[in-house]
Parts: C-alpha cells; sequence; structure tokens
C-alpha cells in the first residue's frame, strides 16, 4: 500500500478557479454578489424588486443556481435582465467552475456588467464554503424561518459581509425578535451590516441599494488603470 | 456533499498522479469552524464511493478545535456556545482566528494496480 502526505485544501481546485474568475471581475469592474440563504426566503423577490429600482441607471446580470427548473432566471429575465440558470442536478451548492462556463456560455450577455448577482441554491449549509469570485456574500434570513438561524447556521452569517432580513412586511403575524437576530449576527460577524427590508412595501430597499452603489463605487475605484490610459 | 465529491476528485488525482490504485483511506482535517458536520461528511462519503472502484475506501477525519485570540486578554481557551462567537466574551472585542477553520486533504492511501489481489 502506498501512503502520502498531502498538504492542500480540499477547495483547492475550486478556490483556483475563484481567483481566476475574480481577476475578470477586477478587470471589468464588475461588482459579484453572492445571495446565500434557505428556500424561500425570497432571494429572487428582492433581485426583482433590485432590478425595479437601479434598471436604467446600471447593467444587471444574474445567475441563478437550482436543483431543478428555470424558474428563477426565467423571472429575472421577465424583470428585464440577461439571467442564466445553472441546473445542478441534485447537488445543493454553485462552485467556481460552473460560474465561468455559463459565463462562457452566456458570451457578450452577461459580459460588461455594472453588477453580477449570482442566486445559490436554496440552502444555508453548502453554498457557504465555495467562493465564486464574488466581491461578498449576503445572507438572506426571512422573518418567518424563526430568530434562532444565525447561531443555528453560524458559518454563513459569519461569513456574510451584509445579513438581509426579508418579509418584514410578515412581522406582525410572526414571533421574531429583530433585535435578537441582529445582536446574534453581530457577535459571530462584528462588521457585517445588518438590514430589515420588505420588496412587498419597499421598507429597507433603499438602505440596500446604497450598500450596492457604495460597493461598485469602492470597486471601481480599485480598478486596475488601463495600459491604454496610463501617462 | 459537495465536500465528499471534491475530497474524492482530490485523493483519485492523488492516486492518479502516482500510477493510479485502489483508494484505501483519505485523512482530512475538518475545522471546528468550517461549518462541517464530520458524522454528515463521512455518511457523505460513503454514498460518493458506493458502486465506484474505491467503495471500501475509508474517510478519516482529523478534527481541529477552534483556536481563537484576543489581542487586548490573550489566548482565549473558552468557547461559548457554538464556538463561532468572534467577541471576546472576558472584554467583547473581536476576536482572531488562530486555527480550526481547517478544510485540508491531508493523506492518501491505496494499493497499486499490480499489487491489488486478483
Amino acid at each position: 500500500m502506498t501512503e502520502v502526505d498531502v498538504r492542500r485544501k480540499i477547495l483547492a481546485d475550486n478556490a483556483s478557479a475563484a481567483e481566476s474568475l475574480r481577476e475578470s471581475f477586477r478587470a471589468s469592474s464588475t461588482l459579484v454578489v453572492n445571495l446565500i440563504s434557505s428556500p424561500g426566503s425570497g432571494k429572487t423577490t428582492l433581485l426583482e424588486a433590485t432590478v425595479r429600482a437601479l434598471k436604467g441607471r446600471l447593467r444587471l446580470g444574474a445567475i441563478d443556481g437550482d436543483i431543478a427548473t428555470e424558474r428563477d432566471a426565467d423571472r429575472l429575465r421577465r424583470a428585464g435582465i440577461p439571467a442564466r440558470q445553472i441546473l445542478t442536478g441534485g447537488a445543493c451548492h454553485l462552485d467556481a467552475r460552473q460560474i465561468a462556463s455559463a459565463l462562457e456560455s452566456e458570451g457578450d450577455r452577461l459580459a460588461a456588467l455594472d453588477v453580477l448577482f449570482i442566486e445559490n441554491v436554496g440552502n444555508l449549509i453548502c453554498p457557504t464554503a465555495y467562493d465564486l469570485g464574488e466581491d461578498f456574500k449576503v445572507a438572506l434570513l426571512s422573518v418567518a424561518e424563526g430568530d434562532d438561524k444565525p447561531f443555528k447556521y453560524p458559518g454563513i452569517f459569519a461569513r456574510a459581509a451584509i445579513t438581509v432580513v426579508t418579509k418584514a412586511d410578515l412581522l406582525p403575524h410572526v414571533d421574531f425578535d429583530i433585535a435578537a437576530v441582529c445582536d446574534q449576527v453581530a457577535s459571530l460577524n462584528p462588521s457585517a451590516r445588518f438590514l430589515v427590508t420588505s420588496a412587498r412595501t419597499g421598507e429597507g430597499m433603499d438602505t440596500w441599494i446604497a450598500h450596492l452603489e457604495e460597493a461598485l463605487a469602492r470597486k471601481r475605484a480599485e480598478a486596475p488603470v488601463p495600459a491604454g490610459a496610463r501617462v | 456533499m459537495g465536500l465528499a465529491v471534491e475530497i474524492y476528485r482530490a485523493a483519485r488525482a492523488v492516486a492518479d498522479e502516482r500510477g493510479g490504485g485502489t483508494l484505501e483511506s483519505v485523512t482530512v482535517a475538518v475545522g471546528e469552524l468550517a461549518a462541517v458536520e464530520p458524522d454528515l461528511l463521512e455518511f457523505a462519503w460513503r454514498g460518493v464511493v458506493e458502486g465506484s472502484e474505491d467503495a471500501s475506501a475509508c474517510l478519516v477525519v482529523d478534527w481541529r478545535r477552534a483556536r481563537q485570540a484576543c489581542r487586548t486578554c490573550g489566548d482565549v481557551a473558552e468557547r461559548a456556545e457554538g464556538s463561532w462567537l468572534r467577541l471576546c466574551p472576558r472584554c467583547g472585542e473581536p476576536l482572531r482566528v488562530e486555527g480550526g477553520d481547517e478544510l485540508d486533504l491531508r493523506g492518501v492511501a491505496f494499493t497499486a494496480p499490480e499489487s491489488v489481489s486478483p
């Protein structure tokens, strides 16, 4: 029997693919946002509302991951942005190679965007570990899911730059302690931003849009100067 | 499940780069902060290798405790609920992760084709 000592990250191949993606997103100054949540928390609905708010001002696009059906990408195309559905065929997350392949097959339709949203497969666990070349992860938590989720699924809430509480219009009907959730997130991730939104009423959407615009402005400010522009 | 597939792919590559063979065991280091449940990972591993040439290969999980330190208080040994808290239980300052977030492939044992029993 041959025994080999190895020193490599389990996700080294994914990390390498993600780094290539990040480099190309940096070159095009495309802000990439990886949305992660449980199924039904409102990722697509938040994106539809985001498109309504930013349409005509920014070039937006989306990649959607699901086990089956084109429904999410169909909704976003109807909202007016290019969207590519990745069907994972049972896998519970997207990986960087799938993103690279989707971008390649979409060609110009998902090129030269200001913001690319990656709507991950609905799952609070597996997508957390996979770098997709994004600028940051966003965790969504709907008020109907319960206010204990950050401590029960710490991985995503510790890694997400922004936690977005969704469906705030349902608060009168559910027991959901926003302050407790905010405290949990702050203790897992002291630098995370915390938003309370309702895509239905528009609550919190201005703040969400402002965060995206600030992040895009930062990305553009950090963009490498094209060789032809140097004096 | 995705991680189990990645581990299998990486372990297979290690064996194949050395002439191929049947996997006997694969050792991984998994940190407490990696959000991976070892029992579930081993269960997923069985599903990944089932039906393959490596169906009898076992996954060995080397579990690593979280190590976090506070700039103000020094090492913080005790962990509050979940061990994920990033604030010092003594002074409330953010903690620095010094270990326990590993997801590493550490060892691959395989039997070369010529030495496999007929």
